[in-house]
């Protein structure tokens, strides 16, 4: 078993650093958030965080991207993105990992978003097994678990003493760790923690019963249909694209929308099929529940609890699915 | 006090004085509050009260103009009511409010009760609500003293001190409209920055888009803001918004002497002009 002690990790950060970009969480006023790191400030990473703010999609999917421009001159220029640098994406917790996965499956399924996939082509995935979950989290109620390795290229595991075991994953996690400083030594891995359980069994089957409940407009009532619950969430993927107009260029750029705006699905003519809180609502527990679990096989949530403690107004995935069993019978 | 407030309510829905109120009931933590909708008699029970309450509820009003509501207000969320109603978005014999004297909340986290109070309660002006149809709770009239030491340190950074304050907290901006969302003076049918064809602002999540959003929301919120502190409380990147709201509630005070929400009847100062009004404008 391959064994990291702090100290040790830290300088095999800082020696990733000067060959890759690495992103790894740190905390500032207040907010634990994914950012680039550099080579000086590798002290700054947190690494016992419960969870950050928000999630590493940012970094395959950022808040706002160029997607190209084109220059006014005689004959007109289109110049596309930049390439993007080779990446480590470091401290991310298993639910994340899933989260990207699950982004992956709608970014990169044919023709892949060029954008997305370049990113994702270019980053290592280096993880953090989850020793103190949240209380909002909810993990192992949708295929994932706080030690589960399967969608990252390395895994660590911190046990007591400050040690972290090391669990190679991929090949490409194998490589980033061709000078890392680690010993063999045999160590108990700790007991991963037990998670709220929440009824997600079956749920896909019921969905399509209850669209025309009132449910929804009831939880609508309460709904402030701000853009919170899918900014935070680490796999919801919708964007807005426009473009910006100057004297010298046209830019094009696609910025994070979510079916929560009063405006994501008003068509030519000003008509909206989804006007009502409601049914704004309920599309997003649709597409989570619904709608990509019989496309791509997966419920849409990972279970991390991000909007669960960000929303203003406590509107709990938990509890939804736990009100949409109930409404089986 | 629950006791007064869901017999309260019973009694309003049971007469079918309003057909819903818009109280306080248990989140899902069991431990914080959240808003619900009673529209049932048989529902009171369901109704909290206590220093988790921290929701201004009076922006769901909105949803529910031409219907008669009720609704359970803190003295802060009152002045919103106020605000509305002195901005013609409301129909006063639609409401019913049940208001409640209030000595502050709790900062409140979903799981998670902190001791310290919010801005707004350390230095709330009053403790009964300037507005109600049946009160809960014996009316107070001692206020706390005005402090605005928060503001005036930021008042007193030189302009590039002021720049790299605000860069740091707006360049977190997720644009989520939070903040928006729960602010009961933001009502606009159509955003400025929803404005996308021709592109008023631009859809960017970036630096320079982040600081037009945050000004331009404040700028709207100028002698209208009344200090309810929903906007940074829904902050998922923790911007202290408040800090801007309380300099303009301070330069109202100081130019117009106006608070606004606080009486209904009282003109606003941006629906109205008065000629001796000589706001350092030469002549």
């Amino acid at each position: 078993m391959k064994v990291i002690t702090k100290g040790n990790l830290l300088s095999w950060l800082r020696q990733l650093s000067q060959k890759y970009t690495v992103i790894a969480p740190v905390t500032s006023a207040e907010v634990t958030l994914y950012e680039p790191v550099s080579n000086s400030e590798i002290e700054k990473i947190n690494l016992n965080f419960p969870n950050t703010d928000l999630s590493p999609k940012n970094w395959f999917f950022p808040p706002s991207e160029t997607l190209f421009t084109i220059v006014k001159n005689e004959i007109p220029k289109i110049i596309p993105a930049s390439a993007g640098h080779e990446a480590v994406l470091f401290g991310l917790h298993p639910c994340d990992a899933k989260g990207i996965a699950l982004i992956d499956k709608a970014f990169l399924a044919e023709p892949a978003d060029v954008f997305y996939k370049e990113k994702r082509d270019k980053t290592t995935l280096v993880g953090l097994a989850c020793s103190t979950p949240c209380l909002e989290c909810f993990c192992t109620s949708v295929n994932g678990g706080p030690a589960d390795p399967t969608h990252l290229d390395i895994l660590l595991t911190e046990t007591t003493e400050e040690r972290y075991i090391m669990y190679i994953v991929t090949e490409r996690g194998g490589q980033l760790l061709t000078d890392a400083p680690m010993q063999e030594a045999e160590v108990t891995s700790p007991v991963p923690p037990i998670l709220n359980i929440v009824p997600t069994e079956g749920i896909t089957e019921i969905m399509p019963r209850v669209f025309n409940d009132s449910y929804w407009d009831r939880v609508a009532d309460r709904c402030i249909h701000c853009n919170i619950c899918a900014y935070v969430c680490p796999c919801c993927y919708c964007f807005d694209i426009r473009d910006y107009v100057s004297k010298e260029k046209i830019e094009r750029v696609r910025s994070w929308e979510s079916c929560q705006s009063p405006g994501f699905s008003r068509i030519a003519g000003g008509y909206d099929p989804r006007s009502t809180k409601g049914t704004r609502l309920r599309q997003r527990w649709y597409h989570k529940l619904l709608y990509f679990p019989e496309r791509f096989g997966d419920v849409k949530c990972t279970g991390c609890g991000r909007c669960v403690r960000s929303c203003p107004v406590n509107i709990d995935i938990r509890e939804i699915i736990t009100d949409v069993q109930r409404m089986r019978a | 006090m629950i006791n007064e407030i869901r017999n309260k309510v019973k009694e309003l829905l049971e007469t079918k004085r309003v057909e819903c109120v818009i109280g306080y009931e248990r989140a899902t933590d069991n431990l914080t509050a959240r808003p619900v909708f009673i529209y049932e008699p048989s529902q009171v029970d369901r109704l909290i009260f206590d220093e988790t309450c921290v929701h201004n509820l009076s922006k769901y009003l909105l949803n529910r103009k031409d219907k008669p509501t009720g609704i359970v207000t803190k003295p802060c969320d009152s002045r919103g009511i106020n605000l509305l109603l002195n901005e013609s978005q409301l129909h006063r014999e639609n409401l019913f409010i049940i208001g409640v004297v209030c000595s502050g909340v709790k900062k409140v986290r979903f799981n998670r009760i902190e001791d310290s109070l919010p801005t707004k309660c350390q230095y709330c002006p009053q403790h009964t609500p300037p507005l109600y149809d049946f009160l809960i709770g014996e009316p107070v009239t001692e206020t706390s003293p005005r402090n605005y030491a928060d503001v005036i340190k930021i008042e007193e950074m030189t302009s590039k001190e002021r720049k790299m304050f605000w860069s740091g907290h707006f360049d977190r901006c997720i644009r989520c409209y939070g903040c928006r969302q729960a602010c009961v003076g933001c009502y606009c049918y159509e955003c400025f920055v929803d404005e996308l064809d021709p592109l008023w602002v631009g859809i960017r999540i970036a630096p320079d888009e982040n600081w037009v959003w945050n000004i331009g929301r404040a700028f709207h919120l100028s002698a209208r803001c009344i200090a309810c502190n929903e906007c940074e409380r829904v902050c998922p990147v923790n911007i202290p918004l408040m800090l801007i709201n309380r300099k303009l509630e301070k330069d109202t005070l100081r130019l117009f002497e106006f608070e606004p929400g606080v009486n209904a009847e009282v003109i606003p100062p941006f629906a109205t002009f008065k000629k001796e009004e000589n706001l350092g404008v030469s002549e």
